[in-house]
């Protein structure tokens, strides 16, 4: 059984329709990430699955129960906040405690949780702090360990994150996945970071406009985006979109670029555009498909094209440079020492294999 | 000058002008204490002495001993019984204000309103009321409608102050398990603490200082200090004694409390101005 | 099952209209919380306006309690009551001298004191002390400050003038405006001292500084800076004084009952003597709703100028 199961949900938030029909399931033991921009709906939807907004149409059902009527604590939810929500006169240890005492535990049985929980967490050593006196990444392990100790079936996370700085986000990235791993409980998790998104998900489900816009594994999106939104939305650096045009000739099919080269496409791809007219397209490369000709000894879909670098921005082992495909600034990803000056001119490797064709009039990707 | 000198010269001349208006403002109320203390060849010596030869308390003596002293536990009883009520049922209305914006604009509205009516306008009505229920010189009629006249500011103030606690917390211990009774307990009153206690001392401060409800709805059962003190002003002559003994019973425990609480007061009257 | 069906359909949102009405489940929890309140507030706010509706138009006296349908009887005996108009522009000379002086000298005492002085803190606290005092308190206070013969107030006038002066400042026609002014002005001021120097403390410091290195001057700074930032408070506290000021009786009965005759008497006082010590009852109510009616349009235009100006 789906431990969430979502069917037409609609949510206003005064005049603004923020979630216009969704549906979504969540098997039990999923890590399933909601991610999209600010104002996508993410966050509302995450708040009614809690009960802390009422959904003006649809179901929501937990383990099976229709939970549209009950408050949230009756939801055998736990949640995560984005600003921690401690309470400042408590200690951490009472902090944690405090929804246990909710539920008359024993003392005892709240005692041992608690402790096992900042065992976990690594907090045991704060027990008898107060919040002002924590770091940020402290606090957010307090906050966790106040759902954790609750032992619910359904986790949501709010943008537990944004308000670390990123080295401190990258630690707690790896630790809520290393949670997950260890509880195997059900967690909702909502972003608007879609790196945290590809590394921590079992499912993404990326929200545009108050609608899923797809949903599935990381890898199926990122290889197999749906739309030019799903594809622009995930990788960095993002992909690069260019006007061009599909033509069709004797030997196969091309995509050509205004002012620019023009680039075969290769057998296998060309047997799956039977039936598509010749016209405008856009045309996908990832930065990582586009790199330096030299080390590609000619693989069939691989085009080759000569440019100048504009602009280079290294990383450490990778560098970016940024060229022209006709009219369009293209960012292909080289290898640190493969390249120096701007104004320099290389030989660069298209790999045309995997780029992605989009269709201009619905904005969808040619399968 | 050079600029250090000129602002120490600075700093001396505000220290001296701070200085010299403290002592005005103070100079009324010392005068009042001063000829409490006197006896009464001293009070009317000719030219006024400006301090009492000794501190002698035979003016209270006489205000404790004729039973006009218990018109401060009058005082006390219904301005200590009319805060608490105020205080618990406008910190309610005002959470529910607050969170859920219960009855709009217009629920705010009219209960701001209820703020402006002069007392003047409505004594009489009420005062016929009260002749009508027995309610005339009681504490009952007095506490309620202290509490009745306070009740908007004191939510126009604490929704001000529940509105700055984050709603994350109440919504974590709402998913945590508590009941919204239990969250505004639990929660939200812990939260707003200094809001509280910064309501409470105005509140109880007006009740205390009050007159003309005072006046018009009690007799000899519960007269409070406020009308006390216009008894012993006589159409030939005033019973200074009196009048200042009474004035400093009813003047110091507002100085004592005012005294203690004195963080949580300019908390609150910064952040119900500036606050709007 | 709690899927609503009917208005609310499509999956794609098209056909959804939005909600007209609230959370259902918190209706009860946050009804229950505000009704004691408002039953309180109309018990003691609706009751006493529709009696002095009712009242106003029949005319019981202190010898006659007819309750018939009077007609505007006594709204026409309102409009040629010299003594009322009089009570109201006494109490309008009191607003319109007491406000500006309690504004501007509690500005600058604010002024005073938002730089550091050595105990600053005990200075303010002490100042606070006359806004704590029962108003009648402070009327008796000044009562014995004013003392002809006893009160300092003459002692510290004799050493100026050279002479004994023993002024009757609640009784000479000349001195009670004066003498009740000092009283409220005495009491008043900490308070929009008090308030003032919580808006000062809250202007922008790095503003400041700014116009300090650009060289402008002390009162340019205070009239494009300061002032524009502390406007708010200033409008509230006008508000709030002008409207207690308006409600003036506690302060002058103590020092003069209105008098000498109705010299000093307030709208207040004015309502007072006609309701509880003549007993004109319907004439009294129609007074005070005049009173009710005069101050909710004060307000009214107030709150427009006020969000005109945002």
């Amino acid at each position: 059984m789906a431990d969430l199961r979502i069917t037409g949900l609609h949510k206003y938030y005064g005049s603004v329709h923020a979630v216009r029909g969704v549906d979504l399931e969540i098997p039990a033991g999923e890590f399933a990430v909601l991610v999209g921009q600010s104002g996508c709906g993410k966050s509302t939807l995450l708040r009614t699955i809690a009960g802390l907004e009422d959904a003006d149409a649809g179901t929501i059902q937990i383990a099976g129960a229709v939970v549209n009527d009950e408050a949230p604590r009756n939801r055998d939810i736990a949640m995560v906040f984005q600003n921690y929500a401690l309470y400042p006169y408590m200690t951490v240890y009472d902090n944690i405690a405090f929804g246990l005492r909710a539920r008359k535990t024993p003392a005892a049985e709240i005692d041992a949780k608690v402790k096992q929980a900042a065992r976990t967490l690594a907090i045991a050593h704060l027990l008898e702090r107060f919040p002002r006196q924590l770091s940020g990444g402290q606090l957010q392990r307090v906050a966790i360990g106040r759902a954790i100790v609750r032992n619910a079936r359904l986790y949501l996370f709010d943008e537990p994150l944004s308000n670390l700085d990123a080295q401190l986000r990258d630690e707690m990235r790896g630790e809520i996945k290393r949670l997950h791993q260890e509880l195997g409980r059900t967690m909702i998790y909502v972003t608007h970071d879609q790196i945290e998104a590809m590394t921590m998900a079992d499912r993404i489900v990326l929200l545009r406009d108050g609608r899923i816009e797809q949903q599935g594994t990381p890898l199926d999106l990122y290889e197999k985006p749906a739309t030019r939104y799903v594809a622009g939305f995930l990788g960095s650096p993002a992909m690069n979109f260019v006007d061009a045009e599909l033509a069709f000739a004797d030997d196969g099919a091309q995509v050509r670029v205004p002012d620019g080269p023009v680039l075969g496409l290769p057998a296998a791809r060309v047997q799956r555009l039977v039936g598509r007219p010749a016209g405008p397209v856009v045309l996908g490369l990832r930065p990582e498909h586009v790199g330096h000709a030299s080390a590609d000894a000619s693989r069939p879909g691989v085009a080759r094209h000569v440019a100048a670098i504009e602009l280079v921005q290294p990383t450490g082992a990778r560098s970016y440079a940024t060229f022209r495909l006709g009219a369009a600034a293209v960012v292909a990803e080289l290898h640190a020492h493969d390249v120096s000056q701007p104004g320099e001119r290389v030989e660069l490797a298209i790999d045309m294999n995997r780029a992605v064709l989009i269709d201009p009039s619905t904005d969808r990707v040619i399968p | 000058m050079k600029i250090r000198a000129r602002r120490r010269l600075a700093l001396v001349l505000r220290t001296g002008a701070a200085v010299a208006l403290t002592l005005a403002f103070l100079f009324p109320i010392y005068w009042l204490f001063m000829i409490s203390f006197k006896t009464p060849d001293e009070i009317f010596a000719y030219p006024p002495k400006w301090w009492p030869g000794q501190i002698n308390f035979a003016n209270y003596a006489v205000l404790f001993k004729d039973g006009d002293a218990t018109t401060v536990w009058n005082s006390l009883v219904i301005a200590g019984v009319s805060t608490l009520v105020s205080m618990f049922l406008g910190s309610l209305a005002a959470y529910s204000l607050a969170r859920f914006r219960t009855g709009g604009e217009h629920l705010a509205n009219w209960i701001i309103s209820q703020r402006m009516v002069p007392p003047i306008a409505i004594v009489f009505p009420i005062f016929l009321l009260y002749v009508w229920l027995g309610w005339v010189d009681t504490y009952v009629g007095l506490i309620l409608l202290y509490s009745a006249f306070n009740l908007p500011y004191v939510i126009w103030m604490m929704r001000g102050f529940i509105l700055d606690i984050p709603p994350a917390l109440e919504e974590a211990a709402l998913v945590d398990g508590y009941t919204r009774w239990q969250v505004l307990w639990k929660v939200v009153f812990p939260m707003c603490r200094a809001g509280l206690f910064a309501t409470a001392i105005f509140t109880f401060v007006f009740a205390w200082n009050e007159f003309l409800f005072a006046l018009v709805l009690t007799r000899t059962e519960v007269a409070t200090y406020t009308v006390q003190v216009t008894h012993y002003f006589g159409g030939q002559s005033n019973f200074w004694a009196k009048i200042s003994a009474m004035s400093v019973l009813g003047t110091l425990p507002v100085f004592v409390v005012v005294a203690f609480m004195q963080r949580y007061l300019v908390r609150g009257i910064s952040l119900g101005a500036v606050k709007g | 099952m709690s899927q609503r069906p009917g208005a609310l359909a499509g999956s794609d949102g098209a056909a959804v209209a939005p909600p007209t009405r609230r959370g259902v489940r918190t209706r009860g929890f946050r009804l229950a919380l505000v009704a004691p309140a408002i039953f309180v507030l109309l018990l003691v706010g609706v009751f006493p306006l529709v009696y002095l509706i009712v009242v106003s138009f029949q005319n019981i006296t202190m010898t006659d309690v007819d309750t018939g349908f009077q007609g505007l009887l006594n709204y026409r005996l309102l409009a040629t009551d010299g003594r009322l108009w009089e009570a109201l522009l006494h109490t309008l000379i009191f607003i319109a001298i007491a406000l500006p002086v309690e504004l501007i000298f509690g500005l600058a005492m604010a002024q005073l004191f938002i730089e550091r002085i050595p105990g600053r803190a005990v200075f303010v606290a002490l100042l606070v002390l006359p806004v704590l005092v029962s108003p009648i308190v402070a009327g008796a206070n000044w009562s014995l400050m004013f003392d002809n013969r006893f009160g300092p107030i003459n002692q510290i006038i004799g050493w100026l003038a050279g002479q004994e002066t023993a002024l009757l400042w609640t009784i000479r026609p000349t001195l009670v405006y004066p003498a009740i002014l000092v009283a409220e002005i005495w009491q008043w001021t900490p308070f929009m001292f008090l308030l003032l120097l919580a808006a000062l403390s809250g202007v922008d410091r790095s503003q400041l500084e700014a116009a300090a290195i650009d060289g402008a001057s002390w009162w340019r700074t205070f009239r494009k800076i300061v002032l524009p930032a502390i406007w708010p408070v200033i409008a509230v506290a006008v508000l709030i004084r002008g409207l207690d000021l308006f409600r003036l009786f506690d302060i002058v009965w103590a020092l003069t009952r209105g008098g000498p005759g109705t010299m000093t008497e307030t709208i207040s006082i004015f309502t007072y003597v006609k309701g509880f010590q003549q007993f004109e009852t319907s004439y009294t109510a129609a007074v005070a709703l005049l009173i009710i009616v005069l101050l909710s349009a004060a307000v009214f235009w107030a709150l427009k100028r006020v969000e005109l100006a945002r």
